[in-house]
């Protein structure tokens, strides 16, 4: 019986790689080429927002590629050059970072706590908690945008303190809207963590907070980490609820700066290039920090 | 350094039917080795875990070094848990992991270092400390679970089946090297294991349990001589003890005891003193007991046991062989010296000294002396 298992086995194995081998080559050029594709746009972007302005309407951004020499950071300096003015480039690159950060670390902060005491605690019902949050997961925004306007208008009636058109109001509908999953996320990752491990920990001497970030939090790093990354992007490229929710507000997150160049009667290409290179910087930089993390078999030899 | 004393400790699961530990009544000395042996599922982890104090008791008392712990946390309870899993803390280095609790009743770190190293030689680790435990073998991992109880110098050492994981090699030496360990550091220590052996060789004193009760408390030589009952015989030795119901014949001038079948090869003869103490009880079966190491081939003077019997089967070991016969349809097993001509298929006598023959009762399963 064994003998036929593991000769099936071989056999699988061999004709595995007799397939794999010769495929190798083609498939990493198509790798390639789709990557490629998918970069043009970016760097159309990168270089229509290296070129003058006078430039747009008269060749392609391609163009440029032959006369290297024509590039200028000028957009880039004359915007940034406006300073933190209220509307301006820099000023909404400074409300996103005030929106998308405390949004990103509250989800992964609270999403971590609910994770460990739904997995670790011990209480009644942590099944049924689980199952409604995951049910709150299929809530779409567009529901829940006016009854929440409308929650934040009673706030101010009750307590004299209305969220509506400042940026905690924004910032508290992200995280309210990003905990479902980041607790989905966290929840399942923690659930694969042996309760030896913890039970080791509490007899060694840790108290829960201690066994939380000792133990757990070292080893959820992986999920954290995704999460992290997905509700920054997700956050950074919201248009919808900083449209509904800031109101009025003079300081708008770069999404609403580069959709109000868009809207007068003729766009700006020249600012939203530049403001759109601007507004990729930050995710990318957040992306390769928090890539070092995504590594695989964290629990490797913790038991058996 | 402290003693344990359970009293009639009990766990119900909620949901279980029967409980999973029934009223264990245990006293471990200072400094003494026990091991809880018994079979799958009868409750072993289940007494460790609540002696460790990760598991609610249901009723009953545990005592560790004259003080009731039953509501006290695990932390405050002096003992180390060396699981049957590792438990090693996989994102840290085998000297983290040592250091671990040591860290967090916050001991000087000069302390600290001297106590990872000590441990590290004691358990050949040096070379290690600074690995992960995903860079080590299984027998290094093992030896990391045990240092990283050893660092903490606890009252009570538990160890839950720490050598199952280990091949049978490893296995054999990290027994000697944890009965040694036992021996320098004169620490009390429990011990579960399924594996009888395991048991005979380390412990001072072993427990058997058998469905959540404790079927007998003693030290091995005693556990091996003189068995409480059916299954204490059973499990203890190996091969197994040869269990044979036999027929209690009064209608001589000594009572002697034949197979139940009428023309039975098996026959044990009785000294005087036995025969009396039989004539006078009721009953007419009984339970007879023998260790095959305790079987020879050929007939002895003696009075004891004697079955002719069919080799159906010769395992050969080595030195010796073990020998599959079967007599009036009961399996038998005998250790025979390898230089033994005995075959397949061939007719033998096998006999045994009464000395080395057990009898139990065959309803109550109790020895009877
Ligand atoms: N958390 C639990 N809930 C319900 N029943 C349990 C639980 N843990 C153990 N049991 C039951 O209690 C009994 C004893 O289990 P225990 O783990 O103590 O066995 P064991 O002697 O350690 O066995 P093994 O040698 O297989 O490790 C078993 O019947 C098991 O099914
Ligand atoms: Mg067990």
């Amino acid at each position: 019986m064994a003998n036929i298992v593991q000769s099936t086995d071989l056999t699988k194995r061999r004709r595995g790689l007799s397939r794999r081998l010769p495929t190798r080559g083609p498939s990493n050029i198509i790798l390639g080429i789709i990557a490629i594709v998918w970069l043009v746009p970016t760097v159309s972007l990168l270089v229509i927002s290296l070129r003058p302005e006078a430039d747009f309407g008269v060749s392609g951004w391609w163009k440029a590629l032959l006369a290297p020499s024509s590039l200028t950071f000028s957009n880039y300096r004359v915007l940034f050059d406006q300073g933190f003015v209220a509307g301006g480039l820099l000023d909404s690159l400074m409300t996103s970072i005030e929106i998308t950060v405390p949004a990103t670390l509250l989800v992964v902060l609270f999403a971590c706590f609910a994770g460990h005491s739904l997995v670790f605690g011990r209480w009644r019902g942590r099944d049924v908690v689980f199952l409604i949050v995951v049910g709150l997961m299929v809530v779409p925004v567009q529901v829940a945008l006016i009854p929440v306007v409308q929650f934040y208008h009673e706030l101010g009636n009750l307590f004299g303190l209305n969220p509506y058109g400042t940026i905690p109001g924004v910032i508290i509908f992200h995280v309210a809207f990003g905990l479902p999953f980041g607790i989905f996320l966290m929840r399942n990752f923690m659930s694969g963590i042996p309760k030896d491990l913890l039970e080791a920990a509490r007899m060694e001497g840790a108290g829960e907070w201690k066994v939380f970030y000792r133990i757990v939090l070292p080893l959820a790093l992986p999920a954290l980490a995704s999460l992290a990354i997905f509700q920054f992007i997700w956050v950074w490229n919201d248009l919808l609820v900083a449209l509904v929710f800031l109101g009025g507000n003079a300081h708008t997150p770069l999404t609403v700066f580069l959709y109000d160049q868009n809207h007068e009667l003729q766009a700006n290409y020249w600012i939203i290039s530049t403001g759109a290179i601007v507004s990729v910087i930050v995710p990318l930089i957040v992306f390769f920090s928090f890539q070092r993390y995504f590594v695989r078999g964290v629990l490797a030899g913790a038991v058996k | 350094m402290a003693s344990v004393v359970l009293r009639n400790l009990t766990k119900q699961y909620s949901g279980n039917n029967a409980p999973s530990l029934d009223m264990l009544n245990l006293e471990i000395a200072d400094g003494e080795f026990v091991c809880l042996v018994g079979p799958s599922g009868c409750g072993k982890t289940t007494a460790l875990r609540m002696i460790a104090g990760l598991e609610d008791v249901t009723s009953g008392e545990i005592e560790i070094g004259g003080r009731i712990v039953n509501d006290l946390p695990s932390r405050d309870r002096d003992i180390a848990l060396v699981f049957q899993s590792y438990a090693l803390y996989p994102h840290l280095t085998v000297a983290d992991n040592m250091s671990f609790g040591l860290k967090l009743r916050k001991v000087p770190k000069a302390e600290i270092e001297q106590a990872v190293q000590s441990a590290a030689k004691i358990l050949d680790l040096v070379d290690l400390l600074k690995r992960k435990p995903a860079q080590l073998s299984g027998g290094q991992r093992q030896r990391v679970a045990l240092g990283r109880a050893l660092v903490r110098d606890p009252a009570v050492f538990l160890m839950d089946e720490p050598l199952s994981n280990l091949d049978a090699k490893l296995r054999v030496q990290t027994r000697a090297e944890i009965a040694q360990l036992h021996h320098r550091l004169q620490a009390t220590m429990l011990y579960v294991t399924h594996d009888q052996v395991e048991a005979m060789t380390m412990a001072d004193r072993i427990a058997v349990i058998n469905l959540g009760v404790l079927e007998q408390y003693g030290t091995p030589r005693d556990l091996y001589n003189f068995p409480n009952n059916q299954f204490v015989a059973g499990f203890i030795g190996s091969p197994s003890m040869n269990f044979v119901s036999m027929r209690i014949n009064r209608d001589v001038e000594r009572v002697h005891l034949t197979g139940m079948s009428a023309d039975s090869n098996i026959k044990v003869t009785l000294t005087d003193e036995q025969s009396d103490i039989l004539r006078k009880s009721d009953g007419s079966d009984i339970v007879v007991g023998v260790r095959p190491e305790h079987l020879i081939e050929g007939s002895i003077d003696h009075a004891g046991f004697s079955a002719v019997a069919k080799v159906e089967v010769i395992e050969f070991l080595g030195n010796d062989e073990h020998i599959h016969a079967t007599s009036d349809e009961t399996d038998l097993v005998a250790i025979l010296n390898a230089h033994s001509s005995v075959a397949r298929g061939d007719s033998i006598t096998l006999s045994a000294p009464l000395d080395t023959v057990h009898f139990f009762d065959p309803t109550s399963g109790l020895r009877l002396s």
